[in-house]
């Protein structure tokens, strides 16, 4: 009986001997059933992805747990252009933030999958990888906490995370996708929001006339410059929230656009802090000619209005910005001043941006 | 037991005996008076606490309860500025740079101290500081990953850099505002270098220390030049006269220096 049991247990030990291949169980080709290493492991490997910070711009602000690569901004620009995030499968990211629009919506309110408007203008998405608050009242702090919205949103994409995953993990090619750029077997939100984000990080723009007139590359027309000097003066008085390479502060304001009570708080309805209320973030003017129509609701339709807006001076309410200091009175620009600002407005279109793929 | 004890106790002598000597950790403080009294805003409190609900100091700030000389009564809904080569000085002639440039924000309560820890032990005779950025430091784009970089730009065609500050809100009624925006007016360098006597040796029992450096705001606009918001016009910012005069008023008393023990 012992010999038995001795050889019984020499064979399963000799077989067990046998079992060779990858025991790393990151690996692509992990085998549970071996014990022995034979040096077989595939692993996944990514590209990094490189951000060139251009002229006058700070370092890019990149999560420590989502560093860019290849893999992860194309899977990320995949899921940006398809619907299948969305409930019927209809509304992908890109139909409210269209690339020729400098990726926001030429319509003043975006229509969601069940024919419902949304209560704000789409965002331009334009150099976010700069920004650490995002929409128009800053309720996220990062691209990914931001990517978790509008795909829950009822009046945009009416979808549940537990139905994007579970039509995500159906697809083969999803799945080798997410496995190459993040090395997971299951999909799950967390990965679908860092790939989106790593997409958004690359919309980066830099080379609009005013990026080459400012690297010596072309010169600006009269009207140009004299829009560029009334923006910098403190009479036209834009550079101080539109200010640095940016063109925004990214803070939050309230430019005088309504008396009180606000329909929308904007941003103190996130702080619950009242004199926050009807301050909205400040939007880059970059490719703001492309970006129309303007303010968080969009109310106005033309750079024209908006111009009139700060001309006027604006309304009064609690929070108005000091900034806004020719409130009632006005800023009392000519209309050779107004179209010369509108020219260097246009001069911060990027064609090179709205054409990209 | 007695073993027990007498190894435990012996653990703690070697430990207690490779304990670090004190050290000492000084904290720069940056508080805000009006006429003596600690600065409300009207968009926040100045020691950081936030205005939910209507908080009772909050919407005191909103009164227009300051009155400079020239009788303009006002509030203080902004105020950022920038304080830079912040330098101990020893009587042995040594210097200690404590911070190339901070940046205070009145809605930022994390910015109204830092800490220096382990100051090396001396006898300190004076501070220096300078009220904004000298032409040295005042460069278009050097700050441009610090968080003030977007606050406080000024405009490269009106002579690039940075703010000095920005002191904003309401006089004469709540619809009326004032911009104090100071910084270097078509390259010239408006900033100013204070240097105060002070009394701190540092030795490894001292423990920590603080140094207080007050903005006394209501003196920006009183002496030995008043100024009237009213003056204003479009703005201040490409006004030499104007920035030269609220310039020598600060020089003269905005700032005071108080040492803690």
């Amino acid at each position: 009986m012992k010999q038995l049991i001795c050889c019984v247990l020499a064979t399963i030990l000799l077989f067990s001997c046998k079992k060779e291949g990858c025991i790393d169980p990151i690996a692509l080709n992990y085998n549970p059933d071996v014990h022995i290493n034979n040096g077989s492991c595939e692993y996944i490997t990514t590209t990094p992805y490189d951000i060139i910070t251009p002229y006058g711009f700070p370092d890019m602000i990149i999560p420590e747990d989502n560093p860019m690569t290849f893999e992860g901004v194309e899977l990320g620009r995949k899921l940006f252009n398809d619907p299948i995030l969305s409930a019927n499968n209809t509304l992908a990211c890109i139909n409210c933030h269209m690339p020729e629009s400098s990726f926001s919506d030429p319509n003043q309110l975006s229509t969601g999958i069940d024919g419902f408007l949304g209560n704000r203008n789409s965002s331009a998405l334009i150099n976010l990888g700069w920004s650490s608050s995002f929409n128009w009242d800053g309720s996220s702090t990062t691209l990914e906490e931001q990517a978790f919205e509008p795909i829950t949103n009822s009046l945009e994409m009416h979808n549940s995370w537990n139905n994007v995953e579970n039509t995500l993990n159906q697809d083969e090619e999803y799945l080798l996708l997410f496995k190459q750029a993040y090395n997971i077997d299951y999909i799950d939100s967390t990965h679908v929001v860092m790939a989106i984000a790593q997409f958004e990080r690359t919309l980066i723009s830099n080379n609009s006339k005013f990026d080459k007139y400012s690297r010596g590359e072309e010169v600006f027309t009269k009207s140009e410059l004299n829009g560029f000097a009334i923006f910098n003066s403190e009479k036209g008085d834009c550079f101080h929230c539109h200010g640095t390479s940016l063109f925004t502060d990214n803070l939050f304001h309230n430019n005088g656009l309504d008396v009180e009570p606000f329909l929308d708080l904007g941003l103190g309805k996130i702080t619950e802090n009242t004199s926050d209320n009807g301050k909205f973030k400040t939007p880059t003017l970059r490719n703001i000619e492309v970006s129309a129509p303007y303010m968080h609701d969009g109310r106005f339709a033309t750079l024209e209005k908006v111009i009139e807006h700060y001309d006027s001076g604006g309304h009064f309410s609690s929070t108005v910005d000091p900034l806004m200091k020719k409130l009632g009175v006005g800023l009392n620009l000519t209309n050779q001043e107004k179209s010369d600002l509108i020219a260097f407005l246009k001069t911060l279109t990027d064609y090179d941006y709205i054409t990209a793929e | 037991m007695k073993k027990i004890l007498f190894i435990t106790s012996l653990i703690a002598i070697t430990f207690s005996a490779c304990e670090k000597p004190t050290q000492t950790d000084l904290t720069i403080n940056f508080t805000q008076t009006v006429d003596g009294n600690r600065l409300i805003t009207g968009s926040g409190c100045s020691d950081g606490g936030e205005c939910f609900h209507d908080h009772s100091c909050c919407n005191l700030g909103k009164t227009l309860g300051y009155t400079n000389d020239a009788g303009e009564n006002y509030n203080i809904q902004t105020l950022k500025y920038l304080i830079s080569d912040i330098t101990l000085h020893s009587d042995d002639g040594n210097t200690l740079l404590l911070d190339e440039v901070h940046f205070i924000d009145i809605s930022d309560a994390s910015t109204f101290s830092f800490t220096v820890k382990d100051v090396p032990n001396n006898n300190y005779t004076s501070i220096s500081y300078t009220m904004g950025l000298d032409t040295i430091r005042n460069i278009n784009n050097l700050y441009v990953n610090e968080i003030f970089h977007s606050a406080m730009v000024w405009p490269e065609t009106n002579g690039g850099g940075y703010h000095y500050m920005k002191l904003e809100g309401a006089y004469n009624n709540d619809s009326t505002f004032y911009n104090t925006h100071t910084g270097g007016t078509m390259g010239g360098d408006y900033s100013f270098n204070n240097m105060e006597d002070i009394s701190l040796t540092v030795d490894d029992d001292l423990g920590d220390v603080s140094i207080n450096v007050n903005m006394e705001i209501n003196n920006w606009y009183n002496s030995p030049n008043q100024i009237e918001f009213s003056s204003y016009g479009m703005g201040i910012m490409m006004n030499m006269m104007m920035q030269m005069n609220i310039q020598m008023n600060g020089i003269t008393d905005v700032f005071s220096i108080d040492v803690s023990k």
